[in-house]
């Protein structure tokens, strides 16, 4: 009997290392790990091999460039200061357009009236691509700071009073029988209701919309520019650079994904009770 | 109807009749001709199948819904809209996803502009009486189901209502919990006593709470068809030979088994 038992637990352990070294292999880290490092050496390989000429650089010259342009000056600035001009861009344009677009998507969405007058222009403008504002915006505004400024705003528009608009109209209608049962009036229905229940919605456009924006941006930069991160594409696209244009294909993927981040820490900050949804 | 109204009469609903128009039909007739009246502090359980008309009837008394013809009173004075005199606990909990147990609870004294201390007070009694205590700063989603109509419970007592409207509040409870959810129910009645309307399509539930059961028709529009006082002690039993007895006797009057 005794003997069973201690040949089970032996049996039972035996088992349980095995699976431990298994888990730790499958563990999500390491196969991280493992997908990036062999992203890379691939991307590596590819590069070294000459597979497409001498058009794609290895990682680390793209690493080099980037070092080499955060020492020096380059058309006028060094990489900082070209990363900073396009984040200015994006945050003016994205800021104007957010600022504007979510109280007026949540008007709509309130007031029938206010609704009856900007839903058919915005639907009008609704399915044209952002990036097809970039020529007219020129022709209007020149190739100065502006006409990119606008581009953005015009492209991040659309997500974020789409987002605040659609984000009310789906609330559940008995959530507002809720507070006139207890003796709440409209504007307490609004307030305790409309605005809680529709943030995750507008976070979820501002996300939307930044990612709009750092399109946008790269689009306007590539027409013309003089400096930012999608003017250090363009100038290695002209001067036969692939590592100066992959390089700036990165800073950009880097900054989007910052930003993306920075608002998803808002959005824990505003709406608390989703936070413990992730963290469960 | 000739008599005069008992001292005690708190509702009395007359010949309500309600026709919703919906998309693309010609109106649905919901309820017809409901001529009802509740006692203070009576428990009055409204029976019926799915579809009958339940929760129109108990929206018209909310004042959510304006009734067609007829009227309802409360204290002799005609229901026009929603107040906090009707505590309305909802079918489908309806929790602010947005606000924890106490934001929940205490959200119909913030709305009447009760200070902060005194609300919080109010609000942990009935989160008390309710058994979530500990639980005031979890969100509904962290909750069980039968915890987020605890929630909704506490949230319509809080405001002190003259009137308790249940609208089928354990409807999307598994049977075990639905059983232990009606001797809450029992217990905290017993415990403040107001007057209900709780409605069921669950005849168990119905007769282990009931003053009296108003039995609806099982179609629409829904109309009353019988009623039944039961005077029975509490806290009763649901094998007890004359619940077993009246069990017997409601199904019988209806198509459907309940
Ligand atoms: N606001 C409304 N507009 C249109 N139709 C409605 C409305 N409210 C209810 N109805 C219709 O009235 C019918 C009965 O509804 P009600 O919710 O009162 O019944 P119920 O007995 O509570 O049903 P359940 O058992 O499913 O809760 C439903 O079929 C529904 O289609
Ligand atoms: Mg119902």
């Amino acid at each position: 009997m005794s003997s069973s038992i201690a040949n089970e637990t032996v049996g039972s352990a035996s088992v349980r290392e095995g699976r431990t070294l298994w888990e730790m292999l499958t563990n999500t880290y390491v196969l991280y790990f493992v997908s990036l490092a062999g992203f890379f050496l691939l991307w590596d390989r590819v590069a070294y091999l000459h597979v497409f000429g001498d058009s794609l650089a290895r990682p680390h010259v793209v690493a080099q460039k980037l070092y080499m342009l955060s020492q020096v000056k380059f058309a006028g600035t060094n990489l900082a200061g070209h990363i900073w001009v396009s984040t200015q861009r994006v945050l003016i344009g994205f800021g104007l357009a957010s600022v504007i677009a979510v109280p007026l998507g949540l008007f709509m969405s309130l007031n029938q009236y206010a609704n009856a007058i900007v839903k058919p222009i915005f639907d009008l403008f609704k399915p044209m691509p952002p990036i097809a504002w970039v020529s007219i915006s020129i022709l209007w505004f020149g190739i100065g700071e502006f006409s990119k400024v606008f581009i953005i705003a015009i492209g991040t528009f659309v997500p974020c009073l789409l987002n605040a608009y659609n984000g009310i109209r789906l609330i559940e209608p008995e959530l507002y029988d809720v507070v006139r049962v207890l003796g709440g009036s409209r504007k307490d229905e609004i307030i305790q209701v409309s605005f809680p229940a529709s943030f995750p919605a507008i976070f979820a456009g501002l996300q939307i919309s930044l990612s709009v924006a750092w399109t946008c941006l790269l689009a306007a930069e590539l027409m013309n520019a003089r400096d930012g991160m999608g003017f250090l594409i363009k100038r290695g696209m002209d001067t036969h650079d692939p590592a100066l244009v992959l390089g700036g294909m990165v800073l950009i993927a880097a900054m989007a994904w910052l930003s993306s981040l920075l608002i998803s820490l808002l959005e824990r900050k505003a709406c608390p009770w989703k936070r413990s949804i992730e963290n469960l | 109807m000739t008599a005069e109204p008992s001292p005690t009469l708190k509702i009395h609903c007359e010949d309500v009749s309600k026709t919703f128009i919906q998309k693309g039909h010609i109106g649905v007739p919901v309820i017809r001709d409901i001529s009802l009246d509740v006692e203070e502090n009576e428990f009055l359980v409204v029976l019926g199948p799915g579809q009958c008309g339940k929760s129109t009837l108990l929206r018209i008394i909310a004042g959510l819904e304006t009734p067609d013809t007829g009227y309802v009173t409360l204290d002799g004075q005609p229901i026009v809209g929603p107040g906090p005199d009707r505590g309305l606990v909802f079918q489908g909990y309806m929790l602010f996803a947005w606000e924890t147990v106490m934001g929940n609870v205490e959200m119909g004294l913030k709305l009447r502009g009760v200070p902060k201390h005194e609300r919080r007070e109010v609000a942990q009694h009935y989160i008390d009486l309710v058994g979530l205590t500990g639980f005031e700063k979890h969100y509904p989603h962290q909750l069980s189901g039968g915890m987020k109509q605890r929630v909704g419970i506490a949230r319509a007592y809080a405001n002190s209502p003259k009137v308790m409207l249940l609208d089928e509040p354990f409807g999307q409870l598994d049977a075990q919990t639905r059983m232990f959810m009606q001797k809450e129910t029992a217990r905290i009645w017993e415990h403040e006593k107001r007057t209900v309307v709780f409605v069921t399509n669950n005849i168990d539930e119905a007769l282990f709470l009931a003053d009296r059961i108003i039995l609806m028709e099982g179609k629409l529009p829904g109309r009353i068809k019988r009623e039944y006082v039961i005077g029975l002690p509490r806290p009763r039993d649901h094998a007890h030979k004359d619940i077993l007895e009246l069990r017997a006797m409601i199904t019988a009057q209806t198509e459907l088994v309940l």
